[in-house]
């Protein structure tokens, strides 16, 4: 009687595993096929009942099992053991984690990340009401009390290899009143080891290609993540734009860049520095001279954190070019975050500032060598007083690049709705004196309305406190 | 002299063999504070190991700063949860700058492979909030599917030390032995001989441990959460979050509703008052806010009705109840009993 229990039992299950092999295969193939087409459709349903049939079997057979236990219990010479009904029903469970580990793997396997790159996109859109007249930076288009689509972002990233990884970010820009321009706004590789240096010192990384240079804080950020309405005067006049702060600025030249940490000089600090090797005659204060030669740059970084609630960022850049003309652009930042980890009422504090000083020597047309060496700086505040609701405001202070005798300074406030990470509103206020512009264009009143959308495979990821 | 040499050259020999004996630990480095506990369950004196989320801080929203890319730096393992609650761990690997433990290196695990998901999603698009596209995320409130995790990084321990595979074997033997005891209390355990952990464990899973124990006299020799989560059977809770997916299921509690209307967005207004009406029409006593999270719509409903707000931690080492993963499962379950009471 048990050898014919036992029998019946196992001719059940091996039927059973065979079954669930061949559906699992389907409904691998299914899922393979799936990802192949990229969305889900028809295929997943198909492949998801394939699973629950699967699931339901083992559950049947569980059942079976009980059922021989049943009647083991009640025949009269049973000798078929507990023992022997749990190895049987272990034996089971072994196949039903096994199927469980091939619906993980379809499952993990379908992630859109797989092979293809990441994609996301970013749409800025901006609208602004002045008090008078204002134009871009080349002065020849006004962009006074009208809406624009400041800039829309592609970007995509992905493995090259088990040595690289690779990140592009096509940007579109409005070009002021003309239209828009498309440009690589980075596009690099990041060469993490060789085959023939599989360790990486010091966590050196290489970036190559075009990327935003390392210079301070807000020349790493693309205008979708900035903190404010338009970028720093600063930043605008020193580092580059074509078109003036409310547009896309900031320099982002072609090279390397070598990224690796050093000994901290304080025992809990974080100690980095970024060396780079640049086309020169890119930087905003030297642009339009000619040049064309190699520039260096070095920034340092040190850091510091409490329990990721309290973060503290100082960093020192240096930037030189040397040829027919030469150019130099020293700089320092200073960024605080605090971010609760126990956020019950949402609440975050950011603060910090940017200081350059510029030195660019030309020869003129008459043969004479001029130097020109502005500064400038800002400083900010921002608090979080929700979930959804960020407010502060921006102090600019700036020597014209062109002349040092010609002083800018602005006031901004601004106030920031986030539905979610993924979709902001903000309304900011400016005024801007330029004693030395035309008496009727001296201040400048602004209020700037933006809408920043953000979709696609980009991680959920709180822009307003990690950049 | 002679004896001067000596002593120098015996500390110089007992220095460079400490030295060695703490070259050969493995540097691990993990995103969550469970992890960090499990593996060194797992991986005894064998394994240095340091987590970079603060247990208090909502694992979705970490930001990446340079200390934990330092850290990381010289990691020979990197543990993350996956199931897309920790992404930030790619911006750390990245920063990192180290290349052994990239996706696909075997320094990466995704620690919760092969773990039963639940809520799979059929759609996937933003539109539904805060969605996992491989499931909810929140599994190690099951004390069952640690054994899996433990079970991986074991195997990864192994993997990338195999001169220690026997000592992390029975490291993670006896880790899971403990968890068992934890469970099911020693008492049953012992009545079940050797395999009695992984006999319970099958029950469990299938949803029969009760009526199992029941028809074969043994319900009096329970013990451990299980025993605890007696009175909890068929109890309807609501959650701030879907965090506790699988500790419910495991412990017999009914989630009848979240306050959020969608995950990772805060509940509107109307939600919450569609949930006073839940709670009162079932008579809801308890409502789960993680600590992370604004507690205004908990105590918005619990001022409408007769529930409480319980706000709770979710990791290990988030606070002094909570120092060990065992002591976390027990924390949890007295704070509801009590609330329930």
């Amino acid at each position: 009687m048990k050898y014919f229990l036992i029998a019946v039992g196992m001719f059940v299950c091996a039927g059973t595993i065979m079954a669930q092999q061949s559906q699992i295969g389907n409904a691998v193939k299914s899922q393979m096929a799936l990802r192949a087409t990229g969305g889900r459709d028809s295929q997943a349903d198909t492949s998801e009942t394939s699973i629950q049939q699967l699931r339901n079997e083992v559950l049947r057979l569980h059942g079976e099992i009980q059922s021989l236990k049943t009647d083991s219990t009640n025949a009269p010479y049973s000798q078929v053991t507990e023992d022997d009904l749990d190895a049987l029903e272990d034996h089971i469970d072994q196949r039903m984690q096994r199927l469980e580990n091939k619906v993980d793997a379809v499952s993990r396997a379908t992630a859109p990340t797989v092979l293809n790159p990441r994609m996301t996109a970013f749409i800025n859109f901006a609208a602004r009401h002045d008090n008078t007249t204002v134009y871009d930076a080349t002065g020849s288009n006004v962009i006074s009390d009208r809406p624009f689509l400041r800039a829309m972002e592609m970007e995509l990233g992905s493995a090259v290899d088990p040595y690289a990884e690779a990140v592009a970010i096509i940007s579109l820009n409005s070009d002021a009143q003309k239209g828009f321009t498309i440009e690589p706004e980075e596009a690099y590789g990041l060469i993490k080891r060789l085959p023939i240096l599989e360790t990486a010192p010091l966590g050196l990384k290489m970036k190559i290609g075009r990327f935003l240079a390392p210079i301070g804080i807000s020349n790493i950020t693309h205008l979708h993540d900035l903190p404010w309405t338009t970028y720093p005067l600063v930043v605008s006049k020193y580092l580059g734009s074509e078109h003036g702060d409310f547009f896309d600025s900031g320099f982002n030249p072609v090279g390397a860049d070598f990224q690796f940490f050093l000994p901290s000089p304080l025992p809990s600090a974080t100690f980095e520095m970024n060396a780079d090797v640049l086309r020169g005659s890119e930087l905003g204060i030297s642009e339009g001279d000619p040049g064309g030669q190699t520039a260096y740059l070095g920034h340092l970084t040190l850091s510091e954190d409490w329990n990721n609630e309290h973060l503290l960022v100082l960093g020192a850049s240096a930037y030189t070019e040397s040829g027919i003309t030469t150019t130099s652009l020293f700089g320092g930042n200073l960024t605080y975050k605090w971010a609760p980890s126990e956020q019950r009422e949402s609440h975050s504090f950011v603060g910090g500032g940017e200081i350059f000083f510029g030195n660019h020597s030309y020869i003129d047309s008459t043969g004479a060598t001029l130097t020109r060496k502005p500064y400038g700086w800002y400083a900010f505040a921002q608090y979080q007083f929700s979930y959804w609701t960020y407010a502060g405001l921006r102090y600019d202070w700036v020597q014209e690049p062109s002349n040092v005798q010609l002083v800018s300074r602005e006031i901004s406030a601004y106030i920031s709705y986030y539905t979610t990470e993924f979709l902001r509103f903000r309304l900011g206020v400016e005024h801007r004196i330029r004693p030395w512009r035309t008496p009727n264009l001296d201040n400048t009143n602004s209020i700037i309305f933006e809408a920043n959308f953000v979709f696609g495979s980009h991680p959920v990821e709180p822009y307003w406190v990690n950049k | 002299m002679k004896k001067i040499f000596a002593a120098a050259v015996l500390l110089f020999t007992v220095t460079s063999l400490h030295t060695f004996a703490q070259q050969k630990q493995l540097k691990v480095v993990t995103t969550l504070n469970y992890l960090k506990y499990v593996t060194e369950q797992v991986g005894g004196d064998k394994v240095t190991v340091t987590a970079l989320a603060n247990p208090k801080q909502d694992p979705h929203y970490v930001t990446p700063t340079p200390r934990m890319n330092e850290v990381t730096t010289n990691a020979d393992l990197f543990i993350e949860n996956g199931l897309s609650l920790d992404l930030w761990a790619k911006n750390v690997i990245d920063a990192s700058g180290n290349p052994n433990i990239g996706v696909g290196n075997p320094g990466h695990l995704i620690a919760t492979i092969n773990v039963p998901v639940k809520e799979l999603p059929t759609e996937v698009s933003r539109a539904w909030g805060d969605i996992h596209p491989q499931g909810n995320p929140h599994i190690w409130l099951d004390p069952l599917n640690i054994r899996i995790v433990a079970e991986n990084i074991a195997a990864r321990l192994q993997q990338l030390d195999p001169d220690n595979s026997a000592y992390y074997q029975q490291h993670l033997d006896a880790f899971k032995h403990h968890l068992d005891e934890k469970m099911y209390g020693s008492e049953l355990l012992d009545l079940l001989g050797k395999k009695g952990g992984d006999i319970l464990t099958r029950k469990t899973k299938d949803g029969e441990l009760y009526s199992w124990l029941s028809s074969r006299h043994l319900s009096s020799k329970l013990g451990g959460w299980m025993k605890m989560a007696e009175p909890l059977q068929g109890k309807e809770i609501i959650s701030y979050h879907k965090t506790y997916i699988y500790f419910a299921d495991r412990f017999g509690l009914k989630i009848a509703g979240e306050l959020e209307e969608k995950p990772g967005i805060p509940p509107p207004a109307q939600h919450r008052d569609e949930i006073v009406d839940l709670v009162k029409r079932d008579g809801v006593k308890v409502i789960l806010n993680d600590n992370f999270y604004s507690t205004d719509a908990a105590e918005y409903v619990a001022s409408k009705t007769n529930a409480k707000v319980i706000v709770t931690y979710i990791d290990v080492y988030s606070s002094p109840e909570a120092n060990t993963y065992e002591n976390l499962i027990t924390y949890l379950l007295e704070k509801i009993l009590k609330a329930e009471s």
